[in-house]
């Protein structure tokens, strides 16, 4: 038996190679002092090459390593949109504590091993490319969680998220071997073959479950409920441009391979996973909204109210169709914008005043740095999907593909989650434009206007725990850091896209729907 | 040219709203303002221009749909960036920028003391963009813009001073009602893209009728679906509770926008569907009903109330009830013509309510005030001209336009006989708590802050107090102090409540029987295809409608006169008398109370076991986490495991199990 190796399609695999290439150099660079403080610079470097690669093969629609990946469409829109939001991250890092205290150089490989992963599992049509991108995309997040060595809960919620991320990684591959057992093969177009020339394989109870479990997997990745708990206690206590970089990228990656296994390999089966997909997008509106009420962290906040967005994206992949596809890559490419956004001004007020986001901090700030409150609010508008905002075209899109597709009843699930978010978006909004600033005694204690709008959403405040304690000391705070470009440029240029986008939005439906192209042989 | 001059229309606030917005640290006060008044005659100003051009084309061709790009094109779904400008629009867009250009300038001698001045224009420049993307929206997904965008700048503007707890609440609870009506507007726009396939008016009010049959439930649905939107924005029974709360906010505010123009878009929504409605005849009586039932309630409670600016709130809702049911028993430009004559003397009440609060500085309760009438008489008398229109005296505004409601329904017999004899009732109800206002606080000996006026010449300054809760406030941040304005000495004020006492005495020409009818003309293109276009009273009928009218109006009067002037004892003794029923209206039907029963408690309900299961569960393992951490790393892994990882794997454990059970049954 002889061994051919697969012909290798060097352009096609050009974004995969320079990303390896950063990493690499990115490892060597942490031996070296005089290197390691230019890491930034290098990753940057890495990552500008990496997207290049990618717009170079803007229009590649090819096979690469024997069909083990695919670079078309949705990998390339994908791709683009987690090696942004790494390079936000990077940005974001400079300075923080995690990254100099584990080593600048070595943050930064890990954050690009984790980039790898993603760009890999947005290439993968095969189940070995996606189980190991999936992993190469959690193992260093695990780690960077954890990189803040000086505060527990970074340690804790790396910890936290490595013991829940496993469960998750386990309960995939139990799944992908049902798969694998039931149609024979790894490939997704030889799976979605094997398991329609099988006789009564498409109804099989080994099929099904194997879907069930694949899907609970990577709902666990993109933290839709019932299987989102870590979501915000590992968002709150990982450090904030690693938890800005697990919001927005790992969504990209994770919805990028949630539609092409889905929508390719188990696109024979899609009459019998629609419903539970439509069921978890259902519930993980209604969790994350709700859940998302009681907050009084931002950072906590941001996560329940992800799960509610990943339900809303979730939505897009239920139709099986390419409207629907469109929609949400949308969507994803707008909740990025939101999402930087939001982050970028939360790792500043952090960085100037030790470790709280808690939401009555943001008191007064509209009056006194509107350079920050203006990107928060429209972050908050833009998420809570209120015109003329990104966030309100993407819904837009995502309830005329659901109601195009009769699934009516997800699209008024829509509205009113998208209702309810209002209580707690508009809550942080208040706080920043309509309430006078932190420590002003002539406020009274028992009906501050965040009172009155907690009381109003049905919170009892009283009963919330005091924000978790920063440390009062700390060697890392930095007042000038409103001033810093590398932290208000990712916040406002965020900001400028969901406005515009949300003003003209043809450009990024345009870029939506040239992922969604990529799946027009597989889906109407 | 007559589309631009409507996009100019929406272009001055909205660049007024953002100057004003960004510049607020580099301008002087002063400046600020004339910005704010600038851009809203500017946009008036635009709106004649646009009239003008509309009245130059023939009638059958007399609408514009205009869109400046296509906002999203998205699978079947074509959304422009679109205006929609008919002869309904066009009125809309005048009421709205006329009356606010007067308070604007009202509001520049009137919140001259303001310490946000700059915020309070820049907040009410971008109503009057919002409310004018309502009305000129050339499809459904722009009116939720709009409807959302109204939203949003009411409830800053409620809560204008934060530093208020009332303030800040009722503005939660205007948005929260709010809310609600959005999701039926929502939901009325999916449902209408589903069944028509687009969302833009043309389209859908030519497609309706084609798709569906008369009463089909799909339309009936997606008209009450409208109504849930109208109601709760026009503040119509059950979702009227935030109206009388939302007085917490500036007078200008509440004369602007809780009176003349955003409550009223509800009305201005069902005319403008009347299409859809007309389809749906049972949408159409529920609309009616609704404002019925609201119109005689709110007049109830009117009755009963002594704050000054809440007697004006629910005589709002009273008189929004009979647009409601103007619009809902098809008496279309009725509907619309009492829509304006209202914004002009419900404008002026309130303007004349301002005045005299900040006189008794910041006190509302009606039974404190006496006197004012040798105290003010500029706004005595206007306050009078106010009342006199409210209630329908001969000659004035609201004699024409709310009678030629009550008319209609008289016209079309059969229940809607009911609905006039209802109608009348009101009209009764209202010439008395009118009145009511007049007898008490303008006649007789001046209470102690109208003699001070009379005596020093400027206002008392006393301790500002929140008129709710009687609590002290402090003056520092967004709170008037006591520099107060009355409109006897600030000209804008003046100038304002001059021209609007004008209108509301003449603007009754514009419809009077027989003579000319110069509003249904100028609406006819728009309703043209309504069946009830062409049935309106004789002018015989019209005017003995009229007779009856002034006649209710004047007896209402003589009630007032009768039971405040003549035998002021009598009110105490009715009040005696009739305790429960007293009771009843005081406490507004216990209409909070039954939101709070049905809503409030069953959604804070939910918070709080929300709260509890998500945030104990969370932080209580959390901090046992960090507890175990600090002893050491072994330790940490087993206190995180026992204080939520396992609750976690639980749950996850369940979902994997009813995901596994579900595809089990499917195999089967």
């Amino acid at each position: 038996m002889s061994f051919d190796a697969p012909t290798m399609d060097y352009a096609g695999l050009s974004p995969i190679i320079a990303l390896t290439t950063g990493l690499v150099v990115l490892v060597l660079a942490a031996v070296f002092d005089r290197i390691k403080r230019f890491g930034p610079a290098l990753a940057l470097l890495a990552y500008a090459v990496t997207a290049g690669c990618l717009i170079w093969q803007w229009d590649a629609d090819v096979d690469l390593v024997s069909g083990a990946l695919r670079l078309d469409g949705l990998a390339v829109v994908l791709s683009l949109l987690a090696v942004v939001s790494a390079a936000v991250a990077v940005l974001l890092a400079i300075g923080d504590p995690s990254e100099t205290q584990a080593g600048r150089s070595d943050w930064l490989a890990l954050l690009t091993g984790s980039l790898l992963g993603m760009v890999i599992l947005t290439q993968a049509t095969s189940m070995l490319t996606f189980f190991v991108g999936l992993e190469l995309l959690s193992i260093p997040l695990y780690a960077l969680c954890g990189t803040n060595l000086r505060r527990r809960e970074s340690l804790e919620s790396g910890l936290k998220y490595l013991i829940v991320g496993s469960v998750g990684s386990a309960t995939l591959l139990y799944g992908l071997a049902m798969i694998y057992g039931a149609s024979g093969a790894t490939g997704f177009q030889e799976i979605a073959d094997g398991l329609q020339a099988g006789d009564g394989m498409l109804t099989d109870s080994l099929t099904l479950v194997g879907v069930g479990m694949v899907a609970v997997g990577l709902a666990f990745k993109i933290s839709i409920a019932p299987f989102h708990q870590w979501t915000p206690d590992v968002y709150q206590g990982a450090p904030t441009p690693v938890t800005a970089f697990m919001a927005v990228a790992t969504k990209a990656a994770g919805f990028a391979i949630f539609i092409r296994f889905f929508l390719v390999a188990l696109g024979p089966l899609v009459d019998q996973w629609d419903v539970m997909l439509a069921a978890l997008a259902a519930l993980s509106i209604v969790v994350g909204n709700v859940g998302a009420l009681a907050q009084t962290s931002l950072k906590r906040m941001l996560g329940y109210s992800g799960v509610a967005q990943a339900g809303y994206m979730l939505a897009g992949i239920v139709t099986a169709t390419q409207a629907g596809v469109d929609a949400l890559v949308f969507y994803l490419a707008a909740y990025v914008a939101m999402n930087v956004a939001a982050f970028a001004v939360v790792v500043i007020r952090e960085r100037q005043s030790g470790f709280s986001d808690d939401i009555s901090t943001l008191r007064g700030l509209g009056r006194e740095k509107p350079l920050l409150a203006w990107p928060l609010t429209i972050a908050m508008l833009a998420l809570a999907g209120l015109p003329p905002t990104a966030g309100f075209i993407g819904k837009l899109y995502l309830i005329q593909a659901l109601v195009d597709d009769d699934w009516t009843w997800l699209a008024v699930m829509i509205a009113i989650g998208t209702m309810i978010s209002l209580g707690y978006y508009l809550r942080v909004v208040a706080a920043l434009w309509m309430s006078p600033a932190e420590g002003d005694e002539a406020v009274p204690a028992d009906g501050t206007p965040s009172d009155a709008a907690a009381a109003a959403a049905g919170i009892d405040t009283a009963s919330l725990p005091p924000q978790i304690a920063g440390a009062q000391a700390d060697p890392f705070a930095d007042p000038q850091a409103d001033r810093r470009w590398y932290l208000l440029a990712p916040a406002i240029i965020a900001m400028a896209a969901a406005l515009f986008f949300g003003i003209i939005p043809q450009p990024l439906v345009d870029f939506a729907q040239h992922a969604g192209d990529a799946l027009s042989v597989w889906i109407s | 040219m007559t589309a631009t001059w409507a996009w100019l229309v929406l272009l001055f606030p909205l660049l007024g709203s953002l100057t004003i917005g960004l510049t607020f640290k580099a301008l002087p006060d002063r400046t600020a303002g004339l910005i704010g008044v600038a851009a809203i005659v500017a946009a008036f100003v635009c709106g004649v221009l646009a009239l003008i051009g509309l009245q130059g084309e023939p009638s059958e061709s007399r609408h514009v749909a205009s869109s400046l790009w296509e906002y999203a094109n998205v699978g079947g779904l074509k959304i422009d960036l679109g205006i929609y400008v008919d002869p309904l629009s066009i009125f809309m867009v005048l009421v709205v920028t006329g009356v606010s250009s007067l308070i604007h300038i009202y509001s520049y001698s009137y919140m001259k003391s303001d310490q946000g001045y700059h915020r309070f224009f820049s907040y009410l420049n971008f109503f009057v963009f919002s409310m004018l993307v309502l009305v000129l929206a050339g499809n459904f997904v722009m009116l939720i813009v709009g409807w959302a965008l109204v939203g949003f700048a009411s409830y800053a503007l409620i809560s204008y001073w934060y530093r208020r707890n009332t303030a800040t609440k009722a503005g939660m609870k205007a948005f929260v009602i709010n809310v609600i009506g959005d999701i039926g507007l929502y939901i009325a726009a999916i449902l209408i893209f589903k069944n028509l396939g687009s969302v833009d008016y043309g389209t859908v009010f030519e497609k309706a009728p084609e798709v569906f049959s008369t009463n089909q439930w799909e339309i009936v649905a997606i008209c009450l679906c409208l109504l849930v939107g109208a109601f709760a924005k026009s503040a119509q029974m059950p979702f009227h509770t935030w109206l009388a709360d939302a007085m917490e906010g500036p007078t200008p505010v509440s004369s602007l926008i809780h009176a003349a123009t955003m409550v009223t878009a509800g009305v201005y929504l069902i005319a403008r569907c009347h299409t859809l409605f007309e389809l749906a005849p049972t949408a159409a009586d529920v609309a009616a009903f609704v404002g019925l039932a609201t119109l005689l309630i709110a007049g109830t409670i009117a009755l009963a109330v002594t704050d000054l600016k809440r007697i004006i709130a629910y005589s709002t809702m009273s008189q929004i009830g009979y647009m409601f049911v103007g619009v809902g028993i098809g008496a279309y430009s009725a509907g619309m013509f009492h829509l304006m004559t209202h914004a002009f003397f419900k404008a002026l009440l309130f303007m004349a309510a301002g005045s005299i609060i900040s006189a008794m500085a910041n006190m509302q309760d009606i039974d404190k005030m006496k006197g004012f009438r040798k105290a003010m008489p500029f706004t005595a008398a206007t306050l009078i001209i106010g009342a006199l229109a409210l209630s329908g005296f001969p000659g004035m505004s609201g004699w024409f336009s709310k009678d030629e409601i009550i008319d209609f329904a008289h016209f079309r017999r059969g229940m809607y006989d009911w609905m006039w004899v209802g109608m009348l009732i009101g009209a009764l109800m209202t010439a008395i708590y009118s009145f009511r206002i007049i007898f008490r606080i303008l006649p007789g000996p001046a209470c102690e802050e109208a003699q001070y006026l009379i005596d020093k010449g400027h206002v008392i300054h006393g301790e500002p107090k929140n008129p709710a809760t009687n609590e002290v406030e402090d003056t520092e941040v967004g709170y008037p102090g006591e520099e107060h304005h009355i409109a006897e000495q600030a000209g804008g004020m003046k100038f304002a409540m001059a021209i609007l006492a004008f209108l509301s005495i003449v603007a009754g020409v514009l419809q009077i029987p027989g003579v000319d009818e110069v509003v249904t003309k100028f609406l006819e293109p728009t309703f043209e295809n309504s069946v009830f276009a062409h049935m309106h009273p004789s002018t015989g009928e019209a005017w003995l409608g009229l007779t009856e009218g002034g006649l209710i109006s004047i007896a209402g009067i003589a009630i007032a006169w009768l039971l405040y002037i003549k035998r002021p004892d009598l009110p105490g003794k009715f009040r005696q008398r009739f305790s429960a029923i007293h009771t009843l209206c005081v406490n507004k039907w216990y209409g909070d109370e039954l939101v709070d029963f049905l809503v409030t408690n069953p959604v804070k309900a939910v918070g709080r076991f929300c709260n509890r299961v998500f945030e104990r569960f969370a932080i209580d393992g959390a901090t046992a986490g960090v507890a175990g951490l600090t002893r050491s790393a072994g330790a940490a892994v087993r206190d995180i495991q026992s204080g939520m990882l396992r609750g976690y794997a639980l749950l996850m454990l369940f979902g994997i199990l009813a995901i596994a059970v579900y595809f089990l049954i499917r195999s089967l």
